[in-house]
């Protein structure tokens, strides 16, 4: 039994699936399940393959767990217990929601990584349809060497993909649902807790101190569901709640940023009068120092929603465009300790220049200093897509050159005379005319305009994907040299085998079908060309090979 | 390009001109050769500064002797600076098309915190320490002890200037207040200083509005600037709150409190001073006696510009006797002290005028009108005396003598209130005694008696004749001028109803209602979703704000907001409203889009503008009334009925679509520029209130956008963005809304142009 190697984490009994009794195994690596009364598994997930599992509601009659898997593919266990059933559900629960993101983290990442290219680029994902599904290759053999420069290779083009902000609303999403029985249920996804963390380093903090010595995950989350820091309108709460130091850091942090200052002078409003009125005078009174005791419960809690929402907009923000997780405390700290005003004289009048001049601009005043440009006017675009056709030499002549030309082409017709005795008999001279008229034999149009417009689009569309596979397939062919190891021996092999399937699976239905439709066979024969120079190279290795072996 | 403005010849820095700001220049060339004031109103956007400075300059070479200077008044330092770079581009021009360098004199003044370069002192944070402190370094009698001392610290800066710097006039040239600055680090002297000192030969001098309308600060720093000067108040719809504001005084407790330590200090300074130094005061005394005739004979050979806390009448008359001696006077202090605090302790509010505060003082603690109204010159003089090194530790006494001054001058325009708690909290004594002006015509009658020409221009003076009624002047020009416009940029819907047929409104009755809230609500979630980039909301007051927000968070309204932008909001606390902004600006630029929720009459409402992607929609949830039960208000329009004939509500509307309007401008800062402007409040669309509003934006207001619901306010304003949204070149404006020079001298728009000017 393969379980004897592994580790055994839970294992629970009078497990339902497919309406067959069976016992489910949570192990070290993956999830299994048997029926009753035999020894082997007929269920069996690695945790990495699975997406999410997700369980029936509380009230429901059937207890069952769902696994969903990467391929989308799912499969529900129930639990049939009957004392014991809801027990084991959330035991099972439990120790998966602990086990998942282990695993997840490095397939996702990979099976992500893969989809998102795929997605990204519509080329590659033909070329994935034409090789893979078809089982010209394997799916590893087309990642194989995909992948790898992902992983290796940072300058690969697919690798700086944008960072992705968040979204304004993410603690919004989290709508909490009443359970039917006085509590509240918020639902979680690893997307908003990312938010979250990016968004309140100081959570993030929380959260690798406490979790998960001393407190489980969950029991985290229901902690910072219930306390007044995710409900910022409460004012009052118990000293236990770890996240009243959170809510201080945050209010450091605003306050630092607050001491920052704006470096844009034109909306600092602390520098905008020039000469605030002394104290006492005036009509309108200044606020009441006082007031902190004459305030109301109310109005403080309204404050209190303002700075968090001004807070909440600036982190939001803020995670958007940091790079890295650099803890926003010490940026700000090591720029308030030279808060020294002196350096940002000096600093200042740059950025406060170009937004004076920005401010005093009216573009629609100035006439444009551009040189006047002629507004391109196609009769027909086509032709200006596909250009003028490059002249063949690429000497170019001068104006004095055409000058001279033409005068001596003049000079040469004044001084023409027919030399009549050499002329080519009537009859000849005809059929070089029609010849070279429209439709005859020398005037069949040149190749590349013919394939535009004789070929119809589809079996365009079609050659052109043949075009990317046996280019992919060539590709891994031709990496393969210089031979010097066996792995690539082997590959080799493998190789020209694909593309010898590949031109029976692909390239000769192909040719078929056009040439059902009359078409010219030739459209394929530099593709031809292509796989012989390969097999004629395979050929020439192999030969090589058997000569050094002999 | 070269302009002919009615035989004028005005240098004009672009190639292109807006229709409108040649009527502009023609306005305002008609009010300088008249030698009177204007009240111009022109949209903002349309390049009302480089109009005004092209055309007085001009003017001011054309004609050097009618016209010596010109004084330009704005209201933040932002905009400051951003007049003189428009100036320096004007001056650039200038140079480039007449060859020559012309000695033109401009600069720049601000307060010591933007000025100085003191190492030490200017890395102060706040104002008030940054003028302390240059205060302690550079008074005179610190200087004089610094002979006998030389350990006494100086500011090498104002020391270097004293010794050369005056006798240098400054170069000629454009000076910002950073080239100020860069100048002074050159030459080592304190730009301040030379900032002072150069305006008086300055050709043009941009500086904020309390130099000129705060007789504090105006006594100090322009009182001998020439009187053929032209003085423009830019920005100037909210110039009779700043009139007022600068001539008001508040007295609490706390204020009580300091100027009894202000006194108890004075009193042990005198004692000191008169054991070591007696010839002082006995030489401050025969000064006294002499009175003040100086001052005097410069306010009558016209030097001065004339103090409105310093009437004409006591310049003529020597200091009472009763308060001649130092330890009179501090006993006087005392005494008038000592009846303020028994006048603070009140369990109910009163209110009164000048003459029955007079007279019940006299009845109980026998003060005469007539020292009292020396008090703030008495105070200047004793605190010269006897030295103090940092006057704004004597703030609270010298406010109490400026009240004493004050009320003992002015019967009327001035009411008095004391009120011993707060309306809010009517359970917390907190006693405050309001001496509030009421007119605020009395800061700026000395400026449009002592200049020849004042120039009040906004983008925002609807409607224009109550300006010249409440400020009590005679303009020879009025005028409104329109925007020309080739594509209509800007879009006002009036939102009067919700889906549900609520009537929407901010009014007092319907204030905590859901359904509005509800409907606020649901508007700006819609809008959210269509509007691309910024929007900005404004509402009435910050409490309402607050209470809004916190009724939207708890429908969840916020939650579905952030889904399509983010949410910042003004608080009380400006450094972090400022950055709220700059997040704000950081979120439209990088195009995650965000809503600015704001307060009309808050800092960002007056002193920031939204261009372009910034604020693509600004929304109005209500009218911007004032807080109409406060005593003051009701004091002053009573004052406006009786004195103005102006009525209560004509006032109150007056004010509260100013503001609007001002709100709603900020959208719209230029002809490219494009934007929604939505008031969110069935009451916009009566009359009375539309028609207050400026007529660049009445005009666009058709009758079908009156009373529209929350679904037809999105489909007209997803119908606008997408127009808006289409490429929109000069070509589309040239000839329209654009002009070049050809096309300005054509008779056919000359005479377009001529109806832009709307005159009242």
């Amino acid at each position: 039994m393969a379980s004897l190697s592994e580790e055994v984490l839970l294992v629970v009994k009078k497990v339902r699936q497919k309406k067959q009794d069976g016992t489910l195994y949570l192990m070290a690596e993956r999830i299994a399940w048997g029926p009753e009364g035999k020894d082997r598994f007929t269920v069996s997930h690695l945790y990495a393959d699975i997406r999410c599992q997700k369980i029936s509601p509380d009230g429901k009659a059937k207890i069952q767990l769902q696994l969903v898997l990467h391929t989308g593919e799912s499969t529900t266990f129930h639990f049939a217990n009957e004392s014991t059933a809801l027990k084991d559900r959330e035991a099972a629960k439990e120790l998966l929601q602990q086990l998942l993101p282990k695993f997840k983290k490095k397939a996702n990442k990979e099976l992500e990584e893969k989809n998102r290219m795929l997605q990204e680029d519509p080329v590659l994902f033909q070329l994935y349809k034409d090789l893979v599904v078809s089982q010209v290759i394997s799916a590893e053999e087309f990642w194989a060497n995909r992948l790898g420069g992902m992983n290796n290779g940072e300058a690969a083009p697919y690798s700086n993909k944008q960072d992705v902000g968040i979204s304004g609303a993410f603690l919004a999403d989290i709508r909490p649902q009443t359970d039917g029985c006085n509590g509240l249920r918020y639902n979680l996804t690893a997307d908003i807790i990312e938010s979250i963390f990016r968004t309140y380093p100081a959570v993030k903090q929380k959260y690798s101190e406490n979790v998960p010595h001393n407190l489980t995950e969950k029991e985290f989350w229901t902690r910072f569901f219930q306390s007044h820091y995710f409900h910022r309108d409460r004012i009052n709460t118990g000293m236990q709640d770890i996240f009243s130091e959170c809510a201080k850091q945050d209010e450091k942090g605003l306050k630092s940023l607050v001491n920052q200052g704006v470096k844009n002078p034109l909306v600092d409003l602390l520098s905008l009068e020039d000469k605030t009125l002394d104290e006492g005078y005036g009509i309108r009174t200044a606020v009441p120092s006082t007031s902190n005791a004459s305030k109301t419960v109310k109005e403080s809690s309204n404050s209190a929603i303002i700075k968090r929402f001004n807070h909440h907009s600036a982190m939001v923000l803020a995670a958007g465009s940091r790079k890295g997780d650099v803890p926003t405390d010490q940026a700000s700290e090591t720029s308030s300790t030279d808060g020294n005003s002196r350096d940002s004289d000096f600093f200042q009048p740059p950025l406060k220049k170009v937004k004076l001049q920005e401010a005093i601009e009216y573009e629609d005043l100035q006439r444009e200093n551009k040189p006047k440009v002629v507004a391109l006017n196609l009769k027909k675009s086509d032709r200006y897509a596909h250009g003028p056709v490059p002249l063949q030499s690429q000497q170019y002549t001068t104006s004095q050159d055409i000058i001279n030309s033409v005068s001596y082409i003049q000079h040469e017709m004044a001084n023409y005379k027919p030399n009549l005795t050499q002329v080519l008999s009537s009859a000849v001279a005809s059929s070089a005319i029609a010849a070279l008229s429209p439709g005859g034999v020398l005037m069949q149009p040149v190749a590349p305009q013919a394939i535009n417009q004789m070929v119809p689009t589809e079996i365009q569309g079609e050659l052109k994907h043949l075009y990317v596979a046996a280019g992919e397939l060539l590709r891994h062919f031709w990496s393969c040299f210089p031979v010097n190891t066996p792995f690539l021996e082997e590959k080799v092999i493998k190789m020209k085998s694909n593309l010898e399937r590949f031109q029976m699976t692909k390239l000769r239905p192909f040719q078929e079908k056009i040439q059902r439709q009359y078409l010219s066979t030739n459209l394929t024969g530099h593709l031809e060309d292509m796989l012989q120079a390969a097999y004629s190279k395979f050929h020439i290795w192999q030969t090589r090979r058997m000569m050094r072996k002999t | 390009m070269r302009l002919n403005i009615d035989g004028l010849l005005v240098y004009f820095p672009y190639d292109y001109i807006y229709p409108e700001q040649y009527s502009y220049m023609l306005e305002l060339k008609r009010t300088l050769d008249a030698k009177g004031h204007g009240v111009l109103e022109m949209p903002s956007g349309t390049g009302k500064t480089i109009s005004l400075l092209s055309l007085i300059v001009a003017y001011q070479r054309a004609f050097p002797l009618d016209v010596t200077k010109l004084i330009y008044c704005s209201r933040t330092v932002p905009e400051i600076e951003k007049v003189v770079e428009e100036l320096k581009k004007l001056m650039e021009f200038y140079a480039k098309e007449t060859g020559e360098v012309n000695n033109f004199l401009a600069l720049a003044l601000s307060s010591r915190k933007n000025l100085c370069i003191h190492p030490e002192v200017s890395s102060l944070r706040f104002g008030k320490e940054v003028d302390g402190k240059c205060h302690s370094l550079t008074a005179s009698y610190i200087r004089a002890q610094r002979h006998a001392n030389p350990n006494v610290p100086a500011c090498r800066f104002y020391e270097e200037f004293d010794s050369v710097g005056r006798q240098v006039p400054l170069p000629a040239g454009i000076y910002n207040l950073d080239d100020l600055k860069d100048f002074g680090r050159r030459k080592g002297w304190c730009p301040y200083y030379l900032a002072r000192y150069s305006i008086l030969h300055a050709n043009i001098v941009v500086y904020s509005y309390h130099y000129l309308l705060d007789p504090k600060i105006a006594d100090l720093v322009s009182k001998e600037l020439a009187k053929k000067s032209v003085v423009v108040f830019d920005e100037a719809h909210n110039i009779d709150n700043v009139c007022i504001d600068s001539m008001s005084v508040n007295i609490t407790r706390r204020t009580l409190d300091r100027c009894q330590n202000n006194v108890e200090t004075l009193q042990s300074t005198i004692h000191t001073i008169k054991e070591t130094d007696a010839a002082k005061l006995r030489l401050e005394y025969r000064r006294l006696v002499e009175g003040l005739k100086e001052a005097n004979v410069a306010r009558e050979t016209d030097v001065y510009l004339s103090n409105p806390v310093l009437p004409d009448e006591i310049l003529q008359e020597a200091v009472p006797g009763s308060i001649r001696t130092a330890e009179h006077f501090v006993g006087f202090l005392r005494r008038f002290l000592e009846y303020l605090k028994s006048r603070l302790r009140v369990q109910h509010v009163v209110q009164e005028s000048a003459p029955q505060f007079l007279k019940d003082i006299f009845d109980k603690v026998c003060i005469d009108r007539k020292p009292l109204r020396f008090c703030a010159e008495r105070l200047h003089s004793l605190l010269r005396t006897l030295e103090i090194a940092d006057v704004a530790d004597f703030s609270a006494v010298t406010l109490i003598s400026n009240f004493a001054t004050l009320v003992s001058t002015y019967s009327q325009g001035f009411t008095i209130i004391i009120e011993p708690f707060e309306d809010r909290t009517p359970t917390i004594a907190n006693p405050v005694l309001h001496f509030s002006c009421m007119d605020p015509s009395i800061a700026i009658k000395p400026v449009f008696q002592r200049f020849q020409s004042v120039i009040i221009t906004s983008g925002t003076l609807s409607p224009l004749d109550i300006y010249p009624r409440i400020l009590d002047f005679r303009p020879v020009t009025m005028a409104s001028f329109t925007m020309t416009l080739a594509r209509t940029c800007l879009c006002p819907l009036i939102v009067g109803r919700g889906n549900d047929q609520v009537a929407l409104s901010s009014k007092f009755e319907t204030r905590e209602d859901f359904a509005v809230i509800r409907n606020y609500g649901n508007l700006l979630l819609e809008m959210s979703a269509i509007v691309p980039d910024g929007i900005v909301a404004f509402f009435t007051s910050y409490v309402y704000m607050e209470n809004i927000v916190a009724s939207w968070y708890e429908q969840g309204i916020l939650e579905n907001i952030q889904r399509n932008k983010l949410i910042f909001i003004e608080t009380q606390d400006a450094a972090e409203t400022s950055m709220a902004l700059e997040k704000y600006q950081e979120a439209c630029e990088n195009g995650r889009g965000a809503i600015l929720l704001s307060v009309a009459r808050g800092k960002v409402s007056e002193g920031i503008d939204f261009v372009h992607h910034f604020g693509r929609a600004v929304i109005m949830f209500g009218v911007p009334y004032v807080y109409t039960q406060s005593r003051i208000l009701k004091a002053r329009l009573e004052y406006l009925r009786d004195q103005f004939q102006i009525r209560e509500n004509d006032f109150l509307t007056f004010d509260a679509m100013r503001h609007a309007a001002q709100c709603v401008g900020r959208v719209i800062r230029g002809k490219t520029d494009y934007g929604l402007m939505i008031f969110a409040d069935k009451r916009y669309a009566r009359a009375d209130k539309r028609g207050k509003l400026p007529r660049w934006i009445q005009e666009h207001i058709s009758d079908g956008s009156l009373n529209l619901t929350v679904d037809e306010t999105v489909q007209l304003s997803k119908h606008f963005l997408r127009q808006m949204a289409q490429p929109f070149r000069q070509e589309d404006q040239l000839g329209l809304s654009l002009l070049t020079l050809q096309q300005l001298e054509s008779e056919e728009m000359l005479k377009k142009i001529s109806q832009i000017a709307h005159q009242t």
